[in-house]
């Protein structure tokens, strides 16, 4: 019963996100301030694409920031970068706000970073229900960690595709000591990648690495029915194995989410860690609420006829499928 | 603070003026959005535990029909309010209702499984209507309100098998003291409204 539960899940989840083909578009936008004189700042944009669009938000910096010049916009792979230099009466912009318009609307969290003459750093997260940042001096460590913990959170959430990896990883485990091995060997997989592409040992570019963890997703599909029709594989009888393999490349899916470019480097290692803090909560969070709703479809007795059992596994692979496929020609 | 004050503040909540009423920005986009909105949504949250409440006491068939039924109608009445895009607020029937289920559930009233479902698809069809023509003034879509059927399945889901599953005398007891607090709260509001209208 429960691996029927969780079957309905999974096909009522992936009926849901059928529409949302362009899953786990959610790359932060990065607003930074160098300091090039007392009165005088760099300000660089970078706007993601935003599901194959220019990104809705844009900046607007307080009045008496005066423009200098005309700004530039240099189009990247995966975003905009606008350029341009202002001067600021006095050269304090603490207390100064800027603000986001548009970006309320939308799923993007935007770093603010802030380098000065004297190589004091400082960064800041804003996200879309609080569109600003108040510019301030330096702010305490656990400040910040929440900020990240929050962005790790909210982001393993908003990974659809990794969400739906996990859920396919809970049909196939047979066992409470093999789903907490599955779930353990998934964390330490994303964990090392995260950690990897997070300090720069190691990256893949975005267009394969999102067709892969499709393939993930397609991957499991199979499996799914070969569990219903009482066969065993490889991955049935090891899903920790599976789990840790794909779980290297989610890994650097999550590390999509953490932007450290420019940040301090001492604030790297706090950052890493409340965001991986985060997207490990974001997930327990998600596999606790799987396995209470198993419990309640069990307790109601909700059965279904046998051959509505076997549709969750084709619409899971078909949905893996069809983001393999289109992330596939995108890249090309 | 004190149980006995209980109606009385949770009525103080249910009572914010309409204007109350938006949608929340969870940042993660209109579906949780409208998850979270039921979340945040005393009103709508009470009368959803009543009818679960109600549904959980009369055992697992009428919990089932009313895990299926409740959000159905709720998302359905939900697209109906929003294309409508017409003003839908009915307080007088919501708070009715709200007060009859709490003493349903004070009571332990034996419904038969259908009658259960019916209360569930009509609170369901209300809420939905109310939810739907609120999204439609706010501009928001019909992934939104998927967010709140779906954010009502699964509150749908826990409390009707949380209390199919409660096997001490006591436990009943415990649920019909909760339909007590929820008909208190329903009695509030109906004398608020009378001293409003």
């Amino acid at each position: 019963m429960g691996r029927i539960a969780l079957l309905w899940i999974a096909s009522l989840a992936t009926l849901l996100l059928w529409g949302q083909s362009q899953a786990h578009e959610t790359q932060p936008g990065l607003l930074e301030l160098n300091q090039l004189s007392p009165e005088r700042y760099e300000v660089l944009w970078r706007a993601p694409i935003y599901y194959g669009k220019p990104h809705p938000a844009s900046v607007a910096l307080p009045e008496n920031w005066r423009p200098l010049g005309e700004p530039t916009v240099r189009q990247l792979p995966d975003s905009a970068l606008h350029r341009s230099v202002v001067e600021v009466a006095g050269g304090s912009i603490d207390s100064s706000v800027i603000r986001f318009p548009g970006l309320e609307g939308t799923i993007t969290d935007v770093f603010v970073r802030v380098s000065r003459l004297d190589g004091s750093e400082v960064s800041q997260v804003v996200r879309p229900f609080q569109p600003f940042a108040e510019l301030r001096g330096e702010r305490p460590w656990y400040v910040s960690s929440g900020e990240y913990l929050l962005l790790g959170f909210n982001h393993i959430l908003m990974g659809i595709d990794h969400l739906l990896f996990v859920l396919g990883l809970l049909i196939i485990v047979q066992g409470r000591i093999m789903l907490i091995k599955t779930i353990t060997a998934f964390t330490v997989a994303h964990s090392i990648t995260l950690a990897l592409a997070t300090l720069g040992y190691a990256s893949i570019p975005g267009p394969p690495l999102n067709a892969a963890i499709a393939l993930s997703i397609l991957f499991l599909g199979p499996e799914i029915v070969r569990v219903w029709r009482g066969q065993t594989s490889f991955t049935i009888r090891h899903p920790w194995v599976v789990a840790f393999a794909f779980g290297l490349l989610h890994g650097f899916g999550f590390a999509s989410g953490l932007s450290t470019v420019g940040m301090p480097k001492a604030e790297i290692p706090l950052a890493l860690l409340a965001f991986n803090i985060g997207v490990e909560l974001g997930q327990l969070a998600f596999v606790f609420l799987m396995l209470l709703l198993v419990r309640a479809f069990r307790v109601l007795e909700l059965h279904w006829p046998r051959w509505a059992e076997l549709l969750p596994g084709y619409a899971v692979g078909s949905l893996g499928a069809f983001w393999t496929i289109q992330r596939t020609v995108m890249m090309f | 603070m004190k149980l006995r004050l209980f109606p009385f503040v949770a009525g103080l909540l249910l009572l914010a003026p309409p204007a109350s009423a938006h949608l929340v920005t969870s940042g993660l986009g209109p579906f949780y959005d409208g998850a979270l909105h039921l979340l945040l949504s005393p009103a709508d949250l009470l009368g959803l535990l009543a009818v679960t409440l109600l549904a959980g006491l009369r055992g697992p068939q009428a919990g089932r029909w009313t895990v299926l039924i409740l959000p159905g109608a709720w998302f359905v009445a939900g697209l109906i309010g929003l294309h409508a895009g017409i003003g839908f607020d009915l307080p007088w029937v919501s708070v009715l209702l709200l007060l009859v289920l709490g003493v349903m559930v004070a009571a332990d009233a034996k419904l038969p499984a259908g009658a259960v479902a019916a209360l569930a698809g009509l609170l369901g069809a209300l809420q939905g209507l109310a939810n739907g023509s609120a999204l439609a003034e706010l501009g928001a879509g019909p992934v939104a309100m998927l967010g709140i059927a779906g954010s009502a399945f699964v509150l749908a889901l826990l409390v009707c098998a949380a209390v199919v599953s409660l096997r001490p005398a006591w436990t009943r007891i415990a649920v019909r003291a909760v339909g007590s607090w929820v008909a208190a709260v329903g009695l509030l509001m109906f004398g608020w409204l009378s001293q409003t209208a």
